[in-house]
């Protein structure tokens, strides 16, 4: 009863965005003995998951999810040295390298999907705008990426989204990474067009992608 | 008002911030600040509401806000920032009757009033749509400029140019340019509107450069300029460098603002009340002569929903009352061409936008992201609902907007996307197919059954 008191404590500092409660409660349970592992399982990423779900009902918006996402942050930080005694370690689902394509500005689409990729426990590696081709490749290189997200909100931009496929083909790297495009005039025709793995219409959608992804057999 | 110099040196020398902490420690505190003190609360119940109070109450939010803020200039990671007695001297002296087009083409535009029986400014065209080909574009184009209530275009985006796909900053957005603003011209001339003023400049133009270049290949100086700011209340020093070549030539430029509702402006409550801080801020930084708002709803990528109808209609009011700046707003539906569900919101967000007070720029069909997608009917009925809606009172838009909104709301998330320009046109003769024209009809005969007067 107590731990289940001390897990809804947890949960409820990180959805409110309390970086000092969020932490308090996770030194909190690691001094109580708890495992680790539970916290993140039970409290951090379950919390998290209510966030991104209230995002998507227009409940909360971007500045909440940040502040939840930064609690749940400081939360790992009390966390990881308590499972790394424990012998344990912290899975993630992925790593991700996002941003927009090249002569892109528009950020919002990707950012909110960069933090509800965080939310759902990948390592997001954001680039911010207007990235060039090789910049993706480099730093999916550099991060052991599983994903590079690429944003296009103009038609003239998604050219950019098409070059990073390309730059894999030639330089023999195609099936080291997946890669999955959105944006507004985005679709799956020119995802299937220029060679992506995946597309996604919604912010919500490129999560849910991002997992079919990871389990897709080519990864290596 | 603080001139044109004095804003680029603050860009240079203003305060520095990363940009995450501008918008979480700066905007997204002060907007929850001004939003407690002004109390400025959603009003699920009243999609268009009559409460001068409270739009002016938000007008005081909004100026607040942009006089704690100030605007972020992203190339230099400074804030370009304002007194509040410096706001209010722009407010002053911005233009209030800005005139564009030529000849008989010639047109003032207004800064309306809610409930004013004024027929608002119509910017008509594409609003971001996209075009494939060039013929495509010419067809659109002068199909816009035989509507009688047109009074500027906004000519499509072009996608290839000579069958090759337009790459922003490449060579190929500078030809596409060019090409979109010859294309442009020659078609208002086949339109026998050669005097039609282009107001949105250059679609296909995403870098300054491409918008330079291409407007020396005939865009005049009765046209306009949009020139636009990006989300949270930021510019770079691409747009800015469009202000200036724009005043430069003696040009007049339309600042421009997309607040997205579920981003960092919060809910329809900071949504509305950001919307007049960028109004502020287009005529100090941007040196605009009319401002284009266009809140969206994250969730669905237009603004058609009954979310968004409130901010829309509030932040309207509150310009209207308190700017002699004209205002623009923009409209984005979710469904396609020749569909009953793009007429209906069609018909429900120009109710909500001019019986609150603004001019009308319409607009982005199937959220101006299906290739072809358009066709200049769209923009048609568009105009005629807002000439019927001139005059209307808020009361009697409040409750037409609450009866067509179950029309379609419930599809937003799934739309039609309807058929291409090519599907519903004949191509020859530039005009609606038969179907097109009945669902047109009878869309219109339900609306007079509402109340609306056609002419």
């Amino acid at each position: 009863m107590a731990e289940n008191s001390a897990l809804k404590d947890l949960r409820l500092s990180i959805e409110q965005g309390d970086e000092e409660g969020a932490t308090a409660a996770a030194q909190a349970w690691v001094e109580a003995g708890g495992d680790p592992m539970k916290a993140v399982e039970k409290g951090l990423r379950e919390a998290l998951r209510n966030v991104g779900e209230q995002f998507e009902r227009l409940e909360v918006f971007l500045p909440e999810m940040m502040m939840a996402a930064d609690a749940g942050n400081a939360v790992m930080e009390v966390l990881e040295p308590a499972i790394a005694a424990a012998g344990q370690h912290s899975e993630s689902p992925g790593t991700v390298v996002i941003g927009t394509a090249k002569g892109d500005i528009h950020t919002i689409g990707k950012n909110i999907l960069a933090m509800l990729l965080r939310l759902a426990g990948f390592q997001v590696h954001d680039l911010g705008e207007d990235v060039p081709a090789t910049a993706f490749l480099e730093e999916a290189k550099k991060r052991n990426a599983d994903i590079i997200a690429i944003s296009a909100l103009m038609t003239s931009t998604m050219p950019g989204q098409r070059d990073v496929v390309s730059i894999l083909r030639d330089t023999a790297t195609r099936d080291t990474y997946a890669v999955m495009v959105g944006g507004a005039p985005t679709t799956q025709e020119w995802a299937d067009q220029i060679g992506a793995d995946g597309y996604a219409e919604t912010a919500s959608g490129g999560v849910d992608l991002a997992f079919r992804l990871i389990d897709r057999p080519q990864l290596s | 008002m603080v001139n044109f110099f004095e804003v680029i040196r603050r860009a240079l020398n203003g305060r520095y911030y990363t940009e995450t902490d501008f918008a979480m420690k700066v905007v997204v505190p002060k907007l929850r600040e001004v939003l407690e003190k002004y109390d400025i609360r959603y009003d699920a119940e009243n999609p268009v509401p009559d409460d001068d109070d409270l739009a002016d109450r938000l007008f005081q939010a909004g100026l607040e806000l942009c006089a704690e803020t100030g605007c972020y200039c992203t190339s230099t990671s400074r804030v370009i920032g304002f007194t509040k007695q410096e706001i209010l001297e722009g407010l002053r002296d911005a233009p209030s009757a800005p005139v564009f087009g030529e000849g008989t083409d010639e047109k003032t535009m207004v800064a309306r009033q809610p409930e004013s029986d004024e027929p608002p400014y119509c910017f008509l065209g594409a609003g971001g749509g996209i075009a494939t080909t060039e013929d495509v574009y010419v067809r659109l184009v002068e199909g816009y400029g035989r509507n009688p209530l047109i009074n500027s275009v906004t000519c499509p985006t072009i996608t290839l140019i000579n069958g090759m796909t337009v790459q922003a900053g490449t060579p190929l957005e500078l030809l596409a340019c060019i090409r979109s603003v010859e294309l442009g011209r020659a078609a208002l001339r086949r339109a026998q509107r050669p005097g039609l003023p282009i107001m949105n400049s250059i679609a296909s133009a995403v870098t300054d450069a491409g918008k330079i270049t291409g407007s020396a290949f005939g865009l005049r100086n009765t046209d306009a300029w949009v020139v636009g700011f990006m989300a949270p209340l930021q510019v770079n020093f691409e747009r800015l460098n469009e202000v200036a070549y724009v005043r430069a030539r003696g040009g007049q430029i339309v600042g421009e603002s997309g607040p997205i509702m579920g981003g960092y402006a919060g809910g329809p409550a900071g949504t509305a009340v950001i919307s007049v801080a960028y109004h502020l801020l287009s005529v100090l930084v941007l040196r605009a002569s009319a401002h284009l708002n266009f809140p969206i709803d994250f969730r669905y990528g237009c603004n058609t929903s009954r979310q968004i109808m409130w901010p829309f209609s509030i932040s309207t009011q509150a310009i209207c009352r308190n700017s002699h700046l004209p205002l623009l707003n923009l409209t984005y539906v979710a469904a396609g061409p020749m569909t009953e569900m793009c007429l209906y919101e069609i018909a429900t967000a120009i109710v909500n936008r001019v019986a609150s007070g603004g001019n009308i720029e319409f607009g982005g069909i199937a959220k101006a992201i299906k290739l072809d997608h358009l066709t200049p009917m769209e923009p048609r009925f568009a105009s005629e609902v807002a000439h019927a809606v001139a005059g209307m009172t808020r009361a009697e838009a409040n409750e037409l907007v609450k009866k067509l909104l179950p029309k379609y709301e419930d599809r937003l998330a799934d739309p039609p996307l309807g058929k291409k320009f090519q599907e519903c046109y004949d191509w020859g003769s530039i005009e609606p197919c038969q179907e097109y024209i009945e669902l047109y009809g009878r869309i219109k005969d339900e609306l007079t059954g509402y109340g609306l007067e056609f002419n």
